[in-house]
C-alpha cells in the first residue's frame, strides 16, 4: 500500500488543526494586546502589538472605585465563589459517603430523586427562588448565591457513584480497629476520593466565578455585584471605551486563566470523560 | 459493608445538610413554581396572589411576544445545535489524526470556555460593532463595505451563533475526542487490511460506535441552546426589533422589569415542556438510527 499520500494527509491535518487553534485563541491575544494600548491605538489598530505600551487602563480601574468598584467586585466574586466550592464539597462529600458507605436506609431513593433533579433546566428556578430568597430576606446578600448553589445534585452525583466503584475493604479495616464512622470519613473515605473531590472543586469554582444569571436576578446594588455583572454593567456605560472594558476583562479572566493553565489536564479529562459513563 | 443498624441510621446524619439544602433549594422552588404557574401575582399590585387556573397558559398561547421569544429560541436552537456538532466533530477527528501536539490543540480549543460570559460578550460587542468594531475595521482595510452584524435583524441571530461556536465547540470537541480515544485501535487496523477506505471507516465503525457520546453531546448542547440567555442579552439586548429576544429574556423581563411572577413562572414550565419533548424526540431518534 503507498503510504505518501497519508504521510501527506497527516502533516496537512496538524498544519490544519495548528491554524484553527491559533484562530481560537485570537480573541484572547487580541484582548490582551488592546488592553496594554492608549486610546487612539485601540480604534485605529495598525498592529496588533502595542506600539506605545501603557498600563493607563488598568490604574484608570482599579483607582476609579465609585460607579465602578473593581476591586470590591473582585472581593465578592471571590469570596462567593470559595464559600460556595467549600460548602459544596462538604455538603456533598457527607451526602455521598453517607449513601455510599453507611448505606443509611432509603438513600437510594433520595439519590435517584438528586439524580432526577437534575433534569429540571435552570431556568424554572428563577422565579421561584427570587420569592424564596427575598422572604428568606437574603436578595442582595451574598448568601442568595452561596446556599442556593450548594443543593447542586451533580456533586453527590459524582461523588457517590465514585465511592461506590471504589473497594470498601480499607473502611472496613479501618472500622474493625474501632474508628468511629466520622473519624472513618476524614481519615480514609475522604483521602480516598481526593481526586473525584478536586475536580468537583474545580468545577464548583468555574461555575461560580462565571455565574451571570444569579448575580443579575438576585443582586441590586452596585457594590455587590460579582465581577461578570459588575463589568456587563461597566459595559453599558462605557462601550465605546474598549481600552477599559478589556482592561477588565482580563482582570477577571485571569484567575481563572491561572487555574487552567496550573490544572489544565485535569479539567480537561474530567470534562472529557462527563460524555462516556453511562 | 458491616455496618450494624444505629451505623447505618447515622448516615442520615451525614446526608443532612444536604438533604437541608436540596429540600430547600430544589424541591421547594419546583413545588412553588407549580403553584405560581396558576395564579395571578404581580408584585407591582397591592393585591395577593389569587388562584387563576389555566388563565397564564391561555395568556402565552395568544400573547404574540412570546411567540416572537420562542420562535428566537427555537432559530438559535437550530442553527446552533447542528453547526456546533458538525464542527466539534470534525475538530475532534482531526485531533485523534494528529501525531504530536494534540494535548496543546485540545487545551487551546478548550480555553474560550475559560471566558465568562459577560468577557466573551464584551469580546464580540467590540469585534462585531458596527462603527468601532474589529471586523469592519479590516472589512474597510480591504476595501469592502462594513457589516451591520448586530444591528441587523437577519444578521444578528447568525452572529450570535458564531460567538456561541466560539464559547462552546472546545468543551464539545474535547467529549467527542475522548469517545473517539476509546474506539479500538484493532478495528481500523482490520478495516484497513481489508481495504476499507477512510470515508466507509468513518461511516461504518466511527461513527456507529461514537453514537452515544454524540448523543450525549447534542442533547446538552440542545438543552443548553434551548436557554439561551446571556450571549444575546449582551451583545444585542434581544434587539434588532426582539429578533434575538429568547424565552428565557422574556421570562427575565416579564418577571424581574414587570414583576408578574405567576405569568413568568408559567412560561418557565411551557418552555420546561418544549425541552423536555425536543429532548426525548431526539433520544428516540438518535436511538433508533443507531440500530
Amino acid at each position: 500500500m503507498n503510504r505518501a499520500p497519508l504521510r501527506f494527509g497527516k502533516v496537512l491535518n496538524g498544519l490544519v488543526m495548528s491554524l484553527i487553534a491559533l484562530a481560537f485563541l485570537a480573541p484572547l491575544v487580541l484582548m490582551i494586546m488592546t488592553s496594554f494600548k492608549p486610546e487612539g491605538e485601540v480604534l485605529n489598530p495598525e498592529s496588533v502589538i502595542p506600539k506605545n505600551w501603557t498600563v493607563a487602563n488598568y490604574q484608570y480601574i482599579l483607582n476609579w472605585a465609585e460607579e465602578a468598584p473593581f476591586l470590591q467586585w473582585l472581593r465578592n466574586s471571590l469570596f462567593i465563589a470559595c464559600s460556595v466550592t467549600f460548602l459544596v464539597v462538604c455538603f456533598s462529600s457527607m451526602a455521598a459517603f453517607g449513601i455510599a458507605r453507611l448505606k443509611a436506609p432509603g438513600s437510594g431513593v433520595f439519590l435517584s430523586v438528586v439524580v432526577a433533579s437534575m433534569m429540571v433546566p435552570g431556568q424554572l428556578f428563577l422565579v421561584p427562588l427570587y420569592l424564596l430568597l427575598s422572604k428568606l430576606h437574603w436578595l442582595d446578600t451574598p448568601a442568595a448565591l452561596i446556599f442556593p448553589a450548594t443543593a447542586g445534585a451533580f456533586g453527590v452525583f459524582m461523588l457517590s457513584s465514585f465511592m461506590r466503584n471504589m473497594p470498601e475493604a480499607i473502611e472496613e479495616a479501618a472500622l474493625l480497629d474501632g474508628c468511629s464512622p466520622a473519624k472513618v470519613f476524614f481519615n480514609v473515605s475522604l483521602p480516598l476520593c481526593a481526586p473525584a473531590v478536586a475536580t468537583l472543586a474545580i468545577f464548583t469554582f468555574i461555575g461560580s466565578w462565571n455565574d451571570f444569571m444569579g448575580p443579575l436576578v438576585f443582586m441590586d446594588s452596585v457594590s455587590n455585584y460579582t465581577l461578570p455583572v459588575g463589568i456587563a454593567l461597566y459595559q453599558t456605560s462605557y462601550y465605546t471605551e474598549y481600552g477599559l472594558t478589556l482592561a477588565t476583562s482580563v482582570l477577571a479572566t485571569l484567575p481563572l486563566l491561572i487555574v487552567f493553565l496550573a490544572l489544565q489536564r485535569q479539567i480537561i479529562e474530567s470534562m472529557a470523560s462527563s460524555g462516556l459513563k453511562d | 459493608m458491616t455496618w450494624n443498624r444505629s451505623r447505618r441510621l447515622t448516615g442520615w446524619a451525614f446526608i443532612l445538610p444536604y438533604f437541608c439544602s436540596f429540600c430547600l433549594f430544589v424541591v421547594t422552588p419546583i413545588v412553588v413554581s407549580l403553584f405560581l404557574a396558576f395564579q395571578r401575582y404581580d408584585l407591582t399590585s397591592q393585591a395577593t396572589a389569587q388562584f387563576v387556573g389555566f388563565q397564564n397558559f391561555q395568556d402565552a398561547w395568544k400573547d404574540e411576544y412570546f411567540w416572537k421569544a420562542m420562535r428566537a429560541t427555537l432559530w438559535f436552537a437550530a442553527l446552533m445545535v447542528p453547526s456546533l456538532g458538525v464542527i466539534a466533530l470534525a475538530m475532534a477527528l482531526g485531533m485523534h489524526a494528529m501525531a504530536k501536539g494534540r494535548n496543546v490543540v485540545r487545551a487551546v480549543l478548550f480555553v474560550p470556555a475559560m471566558f465568562n460570559v459577560a468577557v466573551a460578550g464584551i469580546l464580540w460587542q467590540w469585534f462585531y460593532n458596527g462603527e468601532f468594531g474589529l471586523l469592519n475595521f479590516a472589512l474597510r482595510n480591504m476595501g469592502l463595505p462594513p457589516q451591520p452584524f448586530l444591528s441587523n435583524r437577519d444578521l444578528a441571530m447568525p452572529s450570535i451563533v458564531v460567538m456561541s461556536l466560539w464559547w462552546s465547540v472546545g468543551g464539545a470537541s474535547v467529549v467527542l475526542l475522548a469517545g473517539l480515544q476509546q474506539i479500538p485501535k484493532s478495528m481500523f487496523e482490520a478495516a484497513e487490511l481489508d481495504g476499507a477506505r477512510p470515508l466507509a471507516m468513518l461511516s461504518k465503525i466511527t461513527l456507529p460506535l461514537l453514537k452515544p457520546v454524540l448523543l450525549f453531546v447534542i442533547l446538552t448542547n440542545s438543552i443548553g441552546a434551548f436557554q439561551v440567555f446571556g450571549q444575546p442579552f449582551l451583545l444585542t439586548r434581544g434587539g434588532p426589533e426582539l429578533a434575538t429576544r429568547g424565552v428565557v429574556q422574556y421570562i427575565y423581563e416579564t418577571a424581574f422589569n414587570n414583576y408578574r411572577m405567576g405569568y413568568g413562572a408559567a412560561m418557565s414550565w411551557l418552555l420546561f415542556l418544549v425541552i423536555a419533548v425536543f429532548s426525548i424526540a431526539q433520544y428516540r431518534f438518535m436511538r433508533s438510527s443507531a440500530q
